[in-house]
């Protein structure tokens, strides 16, 4: 009879310690792993997608052995494998990659699976097949294991283990961050015939047309790989489009020549964002960048302090590549949260996050709209996106509609 | 000795010296920067002398051959690798604890920097000479060739030439990669370096 | 052709061309290398040469500036203390430049004979030790994860504010905060993989499996009609030159 097994629990009441102490004491032998963002969910030892398949393709153990029995297992079906087998996995989005890893599990001879909350970055459609997939009147014939912060127990079919708080370290309120923030009128950004496509890659994005208001709150929505990412690296400048204009208030804007000057972006891996070694770091250089449209007195230290400890930091001197994945995601909330800059986007923020903590995150970003920021967000997370009044931008096929 | 952690270490290191030395070598300053990754190395496995000795050297290596697929002048100064890695190894590792010293003590830092840069360079141009001498005729592709033509022009023999360019350049280009490098090591995360010492992760589960 | 006879006449000509070999030589090495070209490569080949190029005519350029330029005499005339000539650097230099160029097109031209394949399928055929393997696949990876290391720390430091995609003064005056975090953002990569994912899975095993699968020979096919004319060359070569001398 092969096993389920859900761990549940808040942050930081040793999710993952469990997990691999499951794993390591009760499924004994060796297990596919697929941890949180991106880079924890393929092997990182191929640079194609065709390599990373076969390197995890099951084998026989010698030349005269017969071939494992898991051949009888069923195939997750990803997306169109053969047509990216050339492709660097690296250069798939979050979501993708967690796909393309389920194939490779199904393809493999691994008895075990364990999922660190990375069916979070599914959509629901993608997440409703995985789910489907594990479950065991499908056939698969392999033990799973699993966390995930929007699967409360009881899980049909699945056994549960509750864990509770094992420490009040990393507690955090992301609310204080914006109850005392003033109102402030947000310019709007206008996009006028977007064109991008990825030098060797599919169009992206086909002449588009957006008009973005500030008070307002967008959540941007479509399918894994259809573009939302890419539409957050185009607005703060990391790419430029192949045409199309931007303006910001009455003024164009070209992020991607002048830079970056009015949007504080939370990236959906906390470490794709960093640009210090420490939290003070990091906060001097994003105040230095924008000296002059960030008041002075707002960002001095002691708020930034306050700020931090709201996040659960309570230096600013934490480095932080060392604090728990979970508490740098709250970080990165901290820099579009604090109302730096009139514009925060905020892509997949609740990530990794119990309910209690997205039901909170929920709130500020609802105040954050109220006080006439300018809000985008992204998220597959259809019950944190309905505790934010927002308009729905839809992407996908190269267009973006509002809905 | 060789690890999982270490042996990605040591690619790192490679991939580290290919990626910041190609770029200086195409620039044609007569600097090099193509050893921050064989010195961080060694510092990363500090204080174990021995393992930073045989990593550093190991990175160099590895590092020449991918490089070579650029820089054809590169692979021939294998020697110079194994003289930067043997200092790095006696000098540099027992520098590591002022390196890494959380707050940093700026006075004992600096000395350091500059005291192991400047060893590591002249011995790296004492080293280096005879090979630029006796394999290309002091004909070479980095930015340091202006500076041995100089001293031909001057009226130095070609290996006078060669030595007084290597003194003059190379310890400020160690005394830069060995700051660099210090930096480097201030900011890695604990959490690797302990990986980097135990022995092989999952081999004792 | 199998990765492994074309990596071993790849390394022949090479280390023909180290060896200096005189006119008639060298016109040996030339005709090998461009019927290798024709022959395997085809199409490809312009892109090797026009790569060459790419790195081999700045270095001349430097080359020829600093030792016909500034020197004005050829290095074995500066060792024999005898009076130097223009003419004679420039000969040197193009003799060294040119040599290079061969050096990096035939490099170029061998990989682009396998660009078909993956590089796994590529380290795979190779008759090297597994170990030897292992640490090329991962070398290979590294270089992956550097190049996204890159990019992440890339969008940290243009989201920050700190750079712009553009080139700017600012890009430069910031490069050290780039290289700060490339290097931590590598770090954690590897941190996570090496700390959860791959001590998990074992995932070196699979890689040593992948890569263990030996071929039944280790030169097949066309192997067997160039390995033998390239060594026939090499003889000629070498003998060309002793020939010559008087």
């Amino acid at each position: 009879m092969t096993r389920r097994e859900l761990i549940s629990g808040p942050n930081f009441s040793g999710r993952s310690a469990a997990l691999m102490a499951l794993l390591h004491d009760e499924f004994a032998a060796e297990c596919f792993y697929i941890g949180p963002y991106s880079e924890a969910a393929l092997s990182g030892l191929t640079s194609t997608i065709a390599d990373e398949i076969d390197l995890y393709r099951a084998r026989p153990a010698t030349k005269s052995a017969a071939m494992p029995a898991s051949l009888g297992r069923p195939v997750f079906p990803a997306f169109d494998v053969a047509a990216f087998s050339r492709r660097e996995p690296q250069t798939l989005s979050g979501g993708e990659q967690v796909l393309l890893a389920l194939h490779a599990f199904s393809l493999s001879s691994y008895p075990a699976l364990a999922i660190d909350t990375a069916l979070e970055q599914l959509d629901p459609q993608n997440r409703d097949a995985a789910l489907d997939y594990f479950d065991r009147r499908k056939g698969l014939a392999a033990n799973v294991a699993m966390i995930d912060n929007r699967l409360p127990p009881p899980l049909v079919g699945w056994t549960s283990r509750e864990r509770s708080a094992d420490t009040h370290a990393f507690d955090c309120d992301p609310r204080r961050l914006v109850a005392d923030l003033a109102p402030r009128q947000a310019p709007a950004i206008t996009i006028r015939g977007l064109t991008f496509g990825y030098r060797h890659g599919n169009t992206i994005f086909r002449d588009v047309d957006l008009a973005l208001a500030g008070g307002t709150a967008y959540r941007l929505a479509g399918p894994n790989g259809a573009g939302k990412t890419t539409l957050l690296k185009l607005l703060v400048g990391v790419l430029a489009p192949n045409a199309g204009e931007l303006t910001l208030g009455d003024k164009p804007y070209r992020p991607w020549r002048h830079g970056n000057r009015a949007i504080a972006l939370a990236t959906q891996n906390p470490d794709h964002q960093w640009s210090g070694a420490t939290l003070a770091d990091d906060l001097a250089r994003r105040r230095a960048a924008f000296a002059r449209a960030v008041d002075a007195e707002c960002f001095a230290e002691p708020r930034l302090e306050k700020l931090a400890a709201a996040l659960g930091a309570h230096s600013l001197d934490v480095h932080l590549y060392e604090l728990p994945l979970a508490a740098r995601k709250r970080l990165s909330w901290l820099w579009p949260l604090a109302g730096a800059l009139p514009w925060a986007v905020l892509d997949e923020p609740s990530l990794g996050q119990d309910l209690a903590t997205r039901e909170q995150l929920a709130a500020a970003i609802g105040q954050l709209t109220a006080l006439g920021y300018g809000v985008l967000f992204v998220t597959h997370d259809d019950d944190f996106a309905a505790r934010i009044p927002h308009r729905v931008l839809a992407i996908g096929d190269g267009r973006v509609k509002a809905l | 000795m060789f690890t999982t952690p270490r042996l990605i270490l040591i690619a790192l290191g490679a991939a580290i010296n290919c990626s910041i030395g190609t770029i200086v070598y195409l620039v044609k300053l007569p600097i090099y920067l193509d050893s921050i990754g064989t010195i961080l190395i060694a510092l990363l496995l500090a204080p174990d002398r021995m393992a930073a000795f045989v990593c550093a050297w190991a990175a160099g290596w590895v590092g020449l051959a991918v490089s070579g697929l650029i820089n054809p002048f590169l692979p021939w100064f294998a020697i110079t690798d194994v003289a930067i890695a043997l200092v790095a190894a006696l000098l540099i590792v027992p520098a590591a604890a002022t390196f890494r010293a959380r707050p940093a003590r700026g006075g004992p830092f600096a000395f350091q920097v500059v005291l192991c840069g400047a060893v590591t360079g002249i011995v790296s141009a004492i080293v280096s000479a005879p090979v630029v001498v006796y394999l290309f005729g002091g004909v070479t592709g980095s930015g340091s060739a202006v500076v041995v033509a100089l001293f031909l022009k001057d009226g130095l023999h070609l290996m006078s030439a060669a030595i007084m360019s290597g003194l003059t350049a190379d310890p400020l280009d160690k005394v830069l990669q060995v700051l660099l490098a210090a930096l480097l090591y201030r900011a890695t995360p604990g959490e690797f370096i302990t990986l980097l010492r135990a022995p092989e992760p999952g081999a004792a589960a | 052709m199998t990765p492994n006879g074309g990596f071993a006449v790849g390394l022949i000509l090479i280390a023909l061309s180290v060896v200096e070999p005189g006119p008639r030589g060298a016109a040996v090495l030339v005709a090998l290398a461009l019927a290798f070209a024709i022959i395997e490569v085809r199409a490809a080949s312009l892109l090797a040469a026009r790569r060459a190029a790419l790195v081999v005519l700045p270095l001349a350029l430097f080359m020829g500036l600093v030792w016909v330029g500034i020197v004005g005499e050829a290095p074995y005339q500066i060792a024999a203390d005898a009076v130097g000539t223009r003419a004679a650097a420039l000969v040197y230099v193009a003799k060294l430049s040119g040599r290079l160029f061969f050096i990096v097109t035939v490099i170029q031209l061998v990989f682009l004979r396998f660009a078909d394949l993956t590089p796994l399928q590529l380290i795979r055929a190779l008759a090297l030790p597994v170990a030897v393997k292992r640490m090329l696949a991962i070398t290979l990876s590294l270089i992956e994860t550097l190049r996204h290391a890159i990019d992440r720390a890339h969008i940290a430091l243009i989201a920050s504010g700190t750079l712009t995609r553009a080139p700017s003064l600012r890009n430069a005056l910031h490069s050290w905060r780039l290289i700060q975090a490339v290097w931590l953002s590598a770090v954690t990569i590897m941190l996570g993989r090496m700390r959860d994912k791959w001590p998990v899975e074992n995932t070196m095993a699979r890689l040593d499996a992948a890569l263990a699968h030996v071929p039944a020979r280790v030169f097949a096919g066309d192997d067997r009609i160039w390995l033998p004319i390239t060594l026939g060359a090499a003889a000629v070569t070498l003998l060309a030159d002793l020939v010559g001398k008087p």
